[in-house]
Order: C-alpha cells, then sequence, then structure tokens
C-alpha cells in the first residue's frame, strides 16, 4: 500500500505517460472470460448455478458429455447398456484417467461421487433431481459401474452431463476440500482461486485427451453491472461476455471488433393461471387471455427482440418440441367472444405476481389484456418475497387473490419430462412443485407418465407431441417466449459455443 | 484522557454485541432463504431441508447467535455459505484493499476539500468562492455509481489511459479514489468554509491584521488551527459514509475489497460473510470516531474529557 501513497502526487503525470508508454495488453495466452456472478462452488455437485457450471465445466467431466451440436456423447465412459425396462444401467469406463491429484479415476470414484448425493447428511446443493430417482450406484468390476434407478428417467443420460454428476476427485471429497478447491479430470486444472477476483486455469498437460485445445489459460471474472460488461468487452479486459446484457447488444452487432452471438435458449416465460380461481377455472377465459395477448410485441418491447414468441410449452431446443403448432394468435375480438361466451361480456379483474426485475412483462401484459377487458392488477415483488407468494397452496392464494404468476421455467436440452412434469402434473401442484396454478388433467398426467417410461425416443416424443397440444388447448399457462441466449466475444475469438441455458463452453476456445 | 480512551474502547465489545444482534435479526427478517438460493429454484423441497440442516440453519435463533458469538470471540467467523472458505481469511485478504483505497480517498479529499474550502472563504461572495461552491454542492449530490461509470467510459473505454477493473496495479487505484473521494471532498470543503468564515470575524484575527501580520501567515497559522476542529470532527464521523460509498465503488469497479465482498454476500443471503463484514466496518467506524476526538483533544487543549 505504501507505494501507492508515496506514488500520489504522480498520479496525473504517470497516468498520462503510463498510458503513452504501456498500452493495456493482456497476456495473449489468456482467455479473459466475465460473467455476471461469482461461482457458488468449486465443487460442481454443490451449486446449481448456470454460471457457475460454465466456469467449471473446463475443469471438470462427466461419463456422458454434450457436444457442440448438442448431441450426447461418451466421455468418461466408453460404453453402457441399459435392461429392457431402462431401470439398470451398466457404464464401462475409460482406462488410463486421472484426477488433477494423481488420484486414478476407477469404478470406487465413480461409486463414491454418486453415493455422497444420496447422503442427506452431505446435504449437496445438486442432490435434489438425482435422488428422485437413483436407488444406488455399485462397481461390478474396476472399471465397470452399475446403476440402478428407482423409475425411468428419460433425462438420465443427459443428466450425467450436468453438475452433480460430473466426477470430482475422491481424495478431495474425503478431505472436504473440494468446495474451495477443485480437483476434476477436466483438460484444464485449477491454478488460482481468488473468490474476490477470479479464478484462473491452467491447461492439463496430463488430459486423457491429449492436448487440450484451447489457450494457456482461461481468467474468470464477474460483475452484475451490464454497464461494466459492455465496457469490459470494448476494452478488451474481457474477451468473452457471458450472458451480454441484451440492451447493449445492437451496439455490439454494429461493431466489427466484436461478434455477438444470439441462438435458442432454454429458459420459457409463462404467466401461470390459478385455474382454482374464478373465472381463470373456465377454460374459455384462460384461452382469451392467450388470444389476448401480443407475443410479438412482448419479445420486442422486453426482450429487444431476443426471444422467440412460445407455441408450445416446451422450448425449441427440447427434443420432442414441435415447431409446426400455433395455437394462439393475437385476436382481441376473439378474446372478448370467448369472455362473452363464458360469462364476462364486460370482462374481469384479475392480479397477477412478478419478480421486480421481470415486472415490465407484467405491465405490457396489463396494456394488452385491457383491450380485451381484464384488468389486471400487477404486483412487483422482490425475489424472495415472490416465491414464497408463488409457491402457496390454493387456500393460500385465494386468501391472497393470487389470480396468476409470471414465471420462467428452463430445461432445455435435458428433456421434456423436466418441463412437462414440474410445471403442469397434478402431482406438482405448488407447494409441492411449480404447478403453480394447481392446474389437474388425468389425460396429461397419464401422458406425462407414459412418456417418461418410455425407451424409445420416436415414440416418447410423439407423446410428448400430445402433451403439447393438451396443455396448449387448456392453457393453463399463458405461453409468452423462449429467451435467447446472447454471448458476446472480441472478433478474433474462435470456438466458443453455448448449451442452451447460458451455460458457456470455452475450453476449446482461441483468441 | 487515559480513562477516557479506556472508557471508550470498554464500549466498543458493547457497541459490537448490540450491532452484531442487529445484524443478526435483521438479514434473518429479510426474505430469501439461503438454502433454497443455494439448491436452486427447480429444488425439492427436501434437498433444500438437508441444505439448511447442513448450513445450521435448523438450529433456533439464540443457538445460532451463541455459536457465531462463541466463535467471533475467538476469531473465528465462520465458513462462507457460497466460497466455502473462513470468513476471517477472506476479510483479511480484501481489508488492506479497502483500507488502500479508503486512505487515498480521504486524503484526496482533504487534500482538495481544505485548500478550495479555504480559497471559497478568504474570496467569500467573489467568483472563486461561487465555482467552489457549485462544485461542492455537485459533488454531494451526484451519485457515486453513475460517476463511476462515467468516468470508466471516458478514461478507460474512450481514452484508454487508465485500466478498467480491478486492482492490479497502482494505477487501477486513480479512477475508485477519485470517485470515492467526490463526496467527502464536496463535504469537507464546505465544513472549511463556513469554519474559516466564522473564525475570520474573531477579535484575534483582526489583532493579528492590526499588527500587520501578513494574509497568508494570518490564514494558514492563525485561522486554520481553529477551522480544523470542525473539519476534523466532520471527518471522523463521516467514515462511516464512506464506507457505505466503498460498498458502491467497489462494486463498480470490481475492486477486490470488502465493500464488494458485502454486495454479494447480501444477494446470496451470506449470513457468516454479511455478519463478519458488518462488525469489521463497525470497528473501523467506531476507531475512526474515537481518533477524530483524539486528534480534537491535541489540537485544542481546552478540550477536555471526563
Amino acid at each position: 500500500m505504501a507505494m501507492f501513497l508515496k506514488n500520489r502526487r504522480f498520479v496525473l503525470a504517470s497516468a498520462v505517460a503510463g498510458a503513452l508508454m504501456f498500452p493495456i495488453v493482456a497476456g495473449a495466452a489468456t482467455l479473459n472470460v466475465m460473467q455476471t456472478e461469482a461461482p457458488r462452488s468449486m465443487d460442481p455437485g454443490d451449486q446449481t448455478a448456470t454460471y457457475t457450471a460454465a466456469l467449471l465445466d473446463p475443469m471438470y467431466e462427466g461419463l456422458t458429455k454434450r457436444d457442440p451440436d448438442l448431441s450426447l456423447k461418451p466421455a468418461l465412459a466408453t460404453e453402457w447398456s441399459s435392461d429392457a425396462a431402462g431401470l439398470v444401467w451398466t457404464f464401462k469406463l475409460r482406462p488410463g484417467v486421472k484426477f488433477h491429484d494423481g488420484t486414478p479415476f476407477d469404478a470406487d470414484a465413480v461409486v463414491k461421487n454418486f453415493t455422497r448425493h444420496l447422503d442427506t447428511k452431505r446435504g449437496l446443493a445438486a442432490s435434489g433431481r438425482l435422488r428422485t430417482f437413483l436407488e444406488g450406484v455399485t462397481a461390478v468390476d474396476p472399471m465397470t459401474v452399475q446403476f440402478k434407478l428407482k423409475t425411468q428417467y428419460p433425462a438420465f443420460l443427459a443428466l450425467l452431463a450436468t453438475g452433480p454428476c460430473l466426477m470430482v476427485s475422491p481424495a478431495a471429497e474425503t478431505a472436504g476440500t473440494i468446495g474451495s478447491k477443485a480437483v476434476g479430470t477436466g483438460p484444464y486444472k485449477l491454478a488460482e482461486y481468488k473468490s474476490g477476483e477470479y479464478v484462473l486455469q491452467t491447461k492439463n498437460t496430463e488430459w486423457w485427451g491429449g492436448a487440450p485445445k484451447g489457450e494457456d489459460e482461461i481468467k474468470w471474472t464477474w460483475t452484475p453491472e451490464p454497464s461494466v460488461m459492455n465496457m469490459a468487452l470494448q476494452t478488451g479486459d474481457a474477451d468473452v461476455v457471458n450472458p451480454f446484457p441484451a440492451a447493449f447488444a445492437q451496439q455490439i452487432k454494429a461493431n466489427p471488433d466484436m461478434t455477438l452471438s444470439a441462438t435458442d435458449g432454454s429458459a420459457v416465460f409463462w404467466v401461470s393461471l390459478n385455474t382454482k380461481m374464478k373465472p381463470l377455472d373456465d377454460v374459455r377465459v384462460r384461452q382469451a387471455l392467450n388470444y389476448a395477448t401480443d407475443r410479438e410485441g412482448i419479445v420486442k418491447a422486453f426482450m429487444q427482440g431476443f426471444a422467440t414468441p412460445a407455441n408450445s410449452p416446451l422450448a425449441p431446443v427440447t427434443p420432442g418440441y414441435d415447431k409446426s403448432l400455433a395455437p394462439y394468435s393475437y385476436d382481441v375480438e376473439k378474446a372478448k367472444q370467448l369472455l362473452k361466451e363464458a360469462g364476462y361480456p364486460e370482462g374481469f379483474s384479475m392480479s397477477t405476481i412478478v419478480q421486480e426485475q421481470e415486472s415490465r412483462i407484467g405491465e405490457l401484459l396489463q396494456a394488452m389484456w385491457a383491450k380485451a377487458g381484464v384488468k389486471l392488477e400487477v404486483r412487483k415483488m422482490e425475489g424472495g418475497v415472490w416465491s414464497k407468494a408463488a409457491f402457496l397452496d390454493p387456500a393460500g392464494k385465494e386468501k391472497d387473490t393470487i389470480g396468476s404468476s409470471i414465471a420462467s421455467w428452463s430445461s432445455g436440452v435435458n428433456g421434456a419430462d423436466l418441463q412437462f412434469r414440474p410445471l403442469y402434473h397434478s402431482k406438482s401442484a405448488s407447494p409441492a412443485g411449480a404447478n403453480l396454478g394447481f392446474f389437474s388433467d388425468p389425460k396429461l398426467d397419464e401422458l406425462i407418465d407414459k412418456a417418461a417410461s418410455t425407451l424409445d425416443e420416436k415414440a416418447r416424443n410423439a407423446i410428448y407431441v400430445d402433451a403439447q397440444k393438451l396443455v396448449n388447448e387448456q392453457a393453463p399457462h399463458v405461453l409468452l417466449f423462449t429467451k435467447q441466449d446472447l454471448f458476446a466475444t472480441r472478433a478474433g475469438v474462435k470456438g466458443t459455443w453455448v448449451i442452451p441455458g447460458g451455460l458457456i463452453i470455452v475450453k476449446d476456445a482461441r483468441k | 484522557m487515559k480513562a477516557y480512551i479506556a472508557k471508550k474502547l470498554l464500549a466498543l465489545p458493547l457497541i459490537l454485541i448490540g450491532v452484531s444482534l442487529l445484524v443478526f435479526v435483521a438479514i434473518r427478517a429479510l426474505p430469501g432463504d439461503p438454502a433454497r438460493l443455494m439448491a436452486g429454484p427447480e429444488a425439492t423441497q427436501e434437498a433444500v431441508d438437508n441444505m439448511t440442516r447442513r448450513l445450521g440453519l435448523d438450529r433456533s435463533l439464540p443457538e445460532q447467535y451463541a455459536s457465531f458469538a462463541y466463535g467471533a470471540v475467538r476469531g473465528d467467523l465462520g465458513i462462507s455459505i457460497k466460497s466455502k472458505l473462513p470468513v476471517v481469511d477472506e476479510i483479511a485478504e480484501r481489508l488492506p484493499f479497502t483500507l488502500g483505497l479508503a486512505i487515498t480517498a480521504y486524503l484526496l479529499a482533504i487534500g482538495i476539500g481544505v485548500p478550495a474550502g479555504m480559497i471559497a472563504a478568504i474570496y467569500r461572495h467573489g467568483w472563486p468562492d461561487q465555482i467552489v461552491m457549485i462544485l461542492a454542492i455537485a459533488g454531494a449530490s451526484i451519485a457515486n455509481f453513475w460517476l463511476a461509470l462515467m468516468a470508466m467510459n471516458t478514461f478507460s473505454v474512450q481514452l484508454g489511459w487508465l485500466p478498467l477493473l480491478g486492482a492490479s496495479s497502482w494505477r487501477s487505484f486513480i479512477l475508485p479514489s477519485i470517485t470515492l473521494a467526490v463526496l467527502p471532498t464536496a463535504v469537507i470543503a464546505r465544513m472549511t468554509r463556513s469554519s474559516m468564515i466564522e473564525v475570520m470575524s474573531q477579535d484575534y484575527i483582526r489583532t493579528a491584521y492590526a499588527k500587520g501580520v501578513a494574509p497568508q501567515t494570518i490564514y494558514w497559522s492563525h485561522a486554520l488551527r481553529n477551522a480544523l476542529i470542525p473539519i476534523i470532527t466532520i471527518v471522523g464521523l463521516n467514515f462511516g459514509s464512506l464506507v457505505g460509498g466503498a460498498v458502491v465503488t467497489e462494486s463498480v469497479f470490481n475492486w477486490p475489497g470488502i465493500g464488494r465482498f458485502l454486495v454479494d454476500a447480501v444477494r446470496y443471503r451470506d449470513y457468516p460473510v454479511i455478519q463478519g463484514v458488518t462488525l469489521v466496518a463497525v470497528t473501523g467506524v467506531v476507531v475512526m470516531n474515537l481518533l477524530a476526538e483524539l486528534l480534537i483533544a491535541v489540537l485544542n487543549p481546552k478540550i477536555r474529557f471526563d
């Protein structure tokens, strides 16, 4: 510190001279990546945040992995098979793989990685999803493991490529240091974790896949300020910014020094209608609200155009999504007519709850629905308050007159079950799940369960098309749009891509 | 005076207990549950419950406070929920950055504010006075946040003179410390002006003029010495708002200090970090106030402490 103070009087002169003599150059061998938030853990199984998962990606691997074309490929497992019922899965492990700390990767390591999620005392953040269907994991021989599932789970192979199923060193797990010191098998290893400043990763020269393709080092920083992210890209402090704030996107598009990437994301935004409350228990009223909604208008006004108007409860990237569906046009007259048929020729009043950052959606809907005679009261809430109100049971929502909730859900490439089951299955009615409007349709429940136990992908997707049609027709939600994933890079950066939902992959990127 | 200092220092633990209790209750009254935030929006209730148990948040509030207080006394502020590192180490790593920034900002504020205020007082109602006062009002009303963004855009993005983010070299200090110094500079300039004007109307100043003492000597040694007391009081009392300013400034500049740490901690409801940082900040404010009082006693021997 003393050095800084002594130099204080030279500050102005040196600032000018320094800038002329030493233009700011980032080390050519370091890829600088900036995101919106700090990592929540160095343990992939103890976090559920997309941007943490992106930061950990270069250091960790699962039994399976996603390729840039979004297909699933073998990673730490070389091959696998399942029994006819899809309840017992056997995996052959890749030989000759070592964790960054030298611990060999074998069946014992895999077993240990999964049993830690089944241990309730461990209380890992990402255990929840695995625990719903995983019975147990055993070592058949040193290089073969077997998974037993409680129920069929169509997203099983996809889940193996994500957070809770990425392999951490059993030695680091036993030592209790994995949360602050990452030890995986990936092409990069942790060099430095300064929780207030950055995470630095260096190449793992002993990686089983040969020499890593990316830069020598990857340095991760973070800021919650959109304008700071934009400035960091301009100055070159950041080579990659993820997610890139939509407000500055047009500016980047016009700048030849930078590249903007906009691809279909996984977060579907919707208004969940309280189907237990009058008049929203009437399907005609719910359909009327769908007709009264100008989705294109919302995409333009709220997302600066970087979103796709929703035609299905699924995101376009989700397997089984049917892009030919076109259930609701923007048609105020039709909405009025449906309301008249339902016995509300003069319209009616209802409320919606929305988190502050999405409150603009509420205001837009208020203006749109007013044209059909629906008076929408928009209640803005801070995140914590909102989730308490949104997950109330029917009696609680009746008492607080909560007619609808604005929110989004993201399951993306991991499969339609993870969208349908928590949002529309009658068993997921809140507070148990995220079926916030208590929608209940035995036919839909049956379709969801049937799809989950259908192993053949084509047959399964056909069932999901029926389910999409049913949800569209019954309209438990006013489906709004699917967000696009935006990230920006300096023009020279190549090899960066994103898993829908915002999980950026930079381990192969060069600048 | 020794007795006075001892009394003040003895009061410190009481203040810390009071503040820590207040913070402890206040953050738990905030909506938002750290276990739910950690487990994510799609977590099952079972996963949230397991996380709650692991974080020790299933215990009764008195029990939680007792274990926090017992640890704090022994210099253990717990483990950060988010980074999984000991809070004491996390603070120790960041505190020098915040202190460095605060001290630089204060030196700037005093170095500019006091002379500016004196000039304004000497040329009272003249144009130098008007310029200083307009700048002071602007400086006191401008939002720290906006100023920081403007400074970054001008000096880092457009001109490319200074680093945009972080604390990589001494040049990184320039923009954040100037931003942080603006408000205290304005306050000090205004305080110096009014204090000087009051002193300049005293009899002994008139006597000094009558004796033929050079105006420069009157300003700098007769008047300023007496005008300093309210200025130091203001500097001491304002340390708290400087800490507040550091929170904003550090966040915008990605400064690795305890201010940004606190903002992040509030976002994730990282209770041990919020509690730990508040304790450290409160200790700093109390100590600064005490230092200011002592300095006043040194400058004015008439002031006595009982």
